[in-house]
């Protein structure tokens, strides 16, 4: 029963925040202009030749309450607004660049977490010892060297001189579209690496991993750092309870009361960190798609807010945090149910 | 070592490496154990009764270094040097020979894990054997009635629980253990170990075992929660078993449910038993000899009976001195345990004492037989000087 | 009774005294924590030396000052340009000299309110509780709901394009990353002082002092603030690195500092154009992105070594 509740309650916190984040949302709007802002609601290039009837249409000089309903329906209707810089509508400009994000994020964030946590686990174990030592350098270094700086000197390295791969997301993007539009390759899931091992071309294959694996890099470099700490200390913490003693006493080998007692218990509190992964990887994307030119949602938000491009800033912020807020809903369920503790009441 | 003597602690010296110094916690112990006896350990907190039984099974918990000393334990007719036995041996001896409960019983439970994990944890390190062999006695009756494809599964079954036995190392083994479908052979032993766990928790009266061995630690009582400790400590029916103050977190209707279950077991099982407490009434229930320790010695060591009419060593005097009784007087033993970083000289106990003449700070006294069977730690006992 | 919460409070403040020393010499006796200082000392000299190491040519110190030569290609290090020179001969080292008084304006214009703002919320919600914490940790958890440079980017947007009252133009760059940056970081320190305040709020001395009369501003700020400092200490001092590597990371996507400005992030942004050709260029984004390296890797050192010195278990160790 105790799973139960905990879910219904978690799911009834829901609420309230997610309402509190789209008025968030809203108020930001508030303080832009009502000339820059009516482009939250066209939909089409030609509705851009007469602002003041968009602004007419929502009110955007009356009063606030009246414009969040009318805002909220455009929302829900899909109706993200349109995206002075790109040209297009921000909804089909988001999901466009959708899966060139989830790329990334499939390889790095179970690297993140795997490596986090052996890391993390070989550092509790030899404490203040070498392996110790060497991986608290790497976890204050990922939290002291700033991603883009690292991004940078990997592609004075491995683009420029060693001329390994390239900027962007595959060699020859032009040859590829060309391709698709021959019907001579088909996107099957929208991740590269997958539609060219679909479609049986290896070379491509080769040549996305090659350019996912820069960015990959920096991503995992940078997001480790906070789960080595974490696991680390749950593990510290972990091997100075009593069971581990009583374990120890009833026979089992060192290996045995690390991996099988210790490392089960210490994992929990670091699945409540991996929430938090969740908005630093939102984060670090921003910064990675820039750095690399991957042609990823983060790299759309970045781009168009040094534009000042308002629909599509506002209507990503929107989305990082509705995602944001469902990733720690689920893993807070998570929590719940692999801790006896909890999920027994 | 004498043929009655299961265990003998000697000259035990143990210091933990501190910040705020060197911590001499043990100083030179000496302890033995009768085969089939109860050996009460009383102390106050912080005169080292933990570190020593720890170190019975050769645990010392950081920052603590045995620095000197030797612990011999007999099994059979071999004596073994408990101190420098290789780590591989000792896993074997822990657990199955000496097994140890502990004082919060909670806490000593993988709060992960289901009762029934963790005992059969036990029984997998150091019963599997006697699980293959039951297994296959099974089998080999099962496999008389049966026929066809229930056949064939049984003589796979069978042909595996073979090999565990002559060739674990095999490599069709190891690959059978790891597929899916085939590892279930392995059910069989699991059953049969539940079944056993059971029926020990029954003799140790849990109430609905078989409901007990699915639950986890967090939603047993205190009392269930240290029944299924001492079960996992009696699986392998060791030769000595170390109770580092098990009842004094219960309440006291339930320590006396367990006091009385510890009597019996002793009876049942044939262990010896180390019973760590503070508690001198616990001690006046079940212990047949008591050793008495302070800061860091054991200063006298006793038939349970003897000690209580005539204690000897100024501390046991003033420890039984204070225990309130109705009508007399509220005493306690003047001054406070002292620091072990910068131990008194000589005898530790000679600054508290009232008797204490001038050879007691110089030289510590050591621990002698000064009547049948009762060993006092103390100058006041050696006028041959 | 009065003289109950006096000695109850004066042996506490002793034991912190010693406590103090204690960890002063710990400090001392752990290189990291040793290297973090230096480090932070070493670029507190280089700020304060700024004028000296390198006069400020132009009427705003902070922007850089751009020789009359109209060379776009960076120039290598050389004895007029030590690191070397970027877009349109933009001196490096003099970005670099003056980013670190930036940077530490940076860190003192946006912790400082932010720690304000946080305790002052966090006492308020934590000390009081009732509907008054409800609402308040409701906005912090609103705020929280972002990832904060995603928040921070659209406020930076909304504010430079707002139109202001009287003056009918947006806010600077600049200023409006400043404050965004403390409107999104105040939620983390309310939330975290408003956990330490409940768990000294539940000690025995506090019930003392409210025993003897004491209000509940006496009380605040006598008992509850001191008890709370440790951590504050420890999570200001990392956030003084985590705060420039926002700012810098803000710069270098174009929402930070301006052209030209004395920004270490700024300074990558404009060296964007030439990592093109590897190592050709490499003073233009080495020198910054060491700078930066430095000074995050010195405060969270810093922080660390605060962090690690004042965990019970390992000082006992």
């Amino acid at each position: 029963m105790g799973l139960r509740e905990y879910i219904i309650r978690r799911l009834l916190l829901l609420i309230p925040i997610l309402i509190g984040v789209v008025i968030l949302i809203f108020a930001v709007l508030q303080i832009i202009p009502p000339e820059q802002r009516a482009v939250i609601y066209i939909r089409n290039p030609r509705q851009m030749q007469n602002i003041e009837e968009i602004i007419q249409r929502h009110g955007l000089r009356k009063s606030a309450i009246e414009q969040f309903f009318d805002w909220l329906k455009e929302v829900l209707q899909g109706n993200f607004g349109y995206s002075v810089y790109y040209q297009e509508p921000v909804l089909k400009g988001l999901l466009a660049r959708f899966p060139a994000t989830v790329e990334i994020v499939i390889y790095s964030a179970p690297l993140i977490i795997l490596f986090g946590i052996w890391l993390g686990t070989i550092s509790a174990v030899n404490r203040d010892k070498l392996p110790d030592h060497l991986s608290r350098i790497l976890a204050i270094l990922g939290t002291s060297l700033p991603s883009f700086f690292f991004g940078i000197i990997l592609i004075a390295i491995f683009v420029a001189q060693l001329k390994w791969t390239t900027i962007g997301r595959v060699t020859n993007i032009g040859l590829l579209l060309k391709r698709i539009k021959a019907g001579d390759f088909t996107s099957y899931t929208g991740l590269l690496t997958i539609d060219a091992l679909l479609n049986g071309d290896l070379p491509l294959f080769v040549d996305a991993l090659k350019h996912l694996a820069l960015p990959i890099l920096v991503m995992i470099f940078i997001q480790s750092a906070t789960i080595i700490r974490v696991m680390r200390s749950s593990m510290l913490e972990s091997l100075s309870k009593t069971y581990i003693v009583a374990a120890r006493a009833k026979g089992l080998s060192r290996k045995e009361v690390i991996y099988k007692h210790a490392r089960r218990n210490a994992l929990i509190p670091v699945v409540t960190i991996s929430g938090l992964l969740v908005g630093g990887m939102l984060t670090g994307l921003v910064i990675t798609e820039t750095v690399f030119n991957f042609p990823g949602v983060g790299n759309y938000a970045a781009t168009a807010a040094q534009h000042f491009d308002v629909a599509v800033v506002i209507a990503y912020a929107m989305f990082t945090a509705i995602i944001f807020v469902l990733a720690n809903l689920i893993v807070d369920i998570l929590y719940a149910y692999i801790d006896p503790r909890i999920r027994l009441g | 070592m004498e043929k009655e003597t299961l265990m003998e602690i000697k000259n035990l010296y143990i210091n933990f490496y501190t910040y705020d110094g060197i911590v001499k916690a043990l100083d030179g112990v000496h302890l033995k154990i009768k085969k089939g006896e109860v050996l009460g350990l009383v102390g106050e907190t912080g005169c080292g009764k933990s570190v020593t039984s720890l170190s019975s099974l050769a645990m010392v918990i950081s920052p603590g270094v045995i620095e000197n000393g030797k612990i011999e334990f007999n099994i059979g007719d071999k004596t073994l040097d408990i101190l420098n036995l290789r780590e591989s041996d000792l896993l074997k001896i822990r657990g199955r020979f000496i097994s140890m409960i502990f004082q919060e019983p909670r806490a000593a439970l993988n709060p992960v894990y289901t009762v029934g994990d963790q005992i059969s944890e036990v029984y997998f390190k150091h019963r599997k054997e006697d699980l293959i062999k039951s297994a296959l006695a099974e089998l080999e009756e099962e496999i008389k009635e049966a026929s066809g494809f229930k056949r064939f599964i049984l003589r796979y079954e069978i042909s595996q629980y073979r090999k565990m036995l002559t060739n674990p190392k095999s490599l069709t083994l190891r690959f059978c253990l790891k597929m899916p479908i085939l590892k279930r052979f392995q059910n069989r032993m699991k059953r049969i170990a539940r079944k056993e766990m059971i029926e020990l928790l029954k003799i140790l009266r849990v109430p609905d075992p078989a409901r007990v061995v699915d639950m986890y630690p967090h939603e047993l009582s205190g009392g269930m929660a240290q029944r299924v400790v001492i079960a996992m400590a009696l699986v392998c029916r060791p030769l000595l078993l170390i109770a580092d103050e098990p009842t004094t977190n219960l309440d006291v209707t339930v320590q006396a449910q367990i006091l009385q279950q510890v009597k019996e077991l002793k009876k049942q099982f044939g262990s010896s038993i180390l019973y760590v407490t503070h508690d001198l009434g616990v001690v006046a229930e079940i212990c047949d000899r008591v050793a008495v320790m302070y800061g860091g010695n054991v200063v006298e060591v006793a038939d349970v009976m003897e000690l209580f009419k005539k204690p000897l060593h100024p501390y046991t005097q003033g420890l039984l001195e204070s225990i309130p009784r109705p009508g007399k007087k509220f005493t306690s033993i003047p001054g406070t345990v002292p620091s072990l970083i910068n131990p008194p000289p000589g005898c530790r106990f000679h600054d508290r004492c009232k008797y204490a003449m001038d050879i007691c700070p110089k030289v510590k006294p050591a621990l002698r037989e000064v009547e049948r069977e009762h060993l006092v730690a103390c100058h006041l006992f050696y006028q041959e000087r | 009774m009065k003289s109950t919460e006096k000695e109850l409070t004066k042996g506490a403040f002793q034991v912190r005294l010693k406590e103090l020393k204690f960890t002063l010499k710990k400090i001392r006796e752990s290189p990291l924590s040793m290297a973090g200082l230096s480090l932070v000392i070493l670029f507190l000299a280089i700020a304060a030396l700024a004028p000296v190491l390198a006069p400020p040519k132009m009427y705003d110190p902070f922007m850089i000052p751009i020789p009359k030569q109209y060379v776009r290609e960076p120039a290598p290090p050389s004895w007029e340009n030590p690191f070397g020179t970027t877009t349109w001969q933009t001196d490096i080292y003099y970005g670099c000299i003056w980013g670190t008084i930036h940077a530490f304006r940076l860190g003192i214009f946006i912790v400082i309110p932010i720690v304000l703002i946080g305790v002052v919320i966090g006492l308020i919600s934590g000390y009081y509780g009732g509907i008054i914490d409800e609402i308040l940790m409701r906005i912090t958890d609103i705020i929280l709901a972002f990832p904060s440079l995603i928040l921070i980017m659209a406020l930076i947007v909304a504010f430079v394009t707002v139109e202001l009252p009287i003056t009918f133009t947006g806010i600077k760059r600049l200023d409006a990353a400043i404050i965004a940056i403390i409107l999104v970081g105040w939620p983390g320190y309310a939330r975290l002082v408003r956990s330490e305040v409940l768990r000294v709020k539940a000690e025995d001395y506090i019930e003392a002092a409210k025993a003897s009369g004491s209000s509940d501003l006496r009380i605040i700020v006598k008992h509850i603030i001191p008890n709370t400092i440790y951590s504050l200490i420890i999570v200001a001092s990392l956030d003084f690195g985590t705060i420039i590597l926002t700012a810098a990371a803000l710069s270098f996507l174009g929402l930070g500092a301006p052209l030209g400005y004395a920004d270490w992030g700024q300074l990558i942004y404009t060296a964007m154009d030439w990592i093109s050709r590897g190592f050709k260029y490499w003073w233009t984004y080495t020198f910054p992105g060491l700078f930066i390296t430095l000074y995050a890797l010195g405060w969270n050192l810093l922080g660390d070594a605060f962090r690690d010195i004042l965990d019970p278990l390992y000082r006992r160790r």
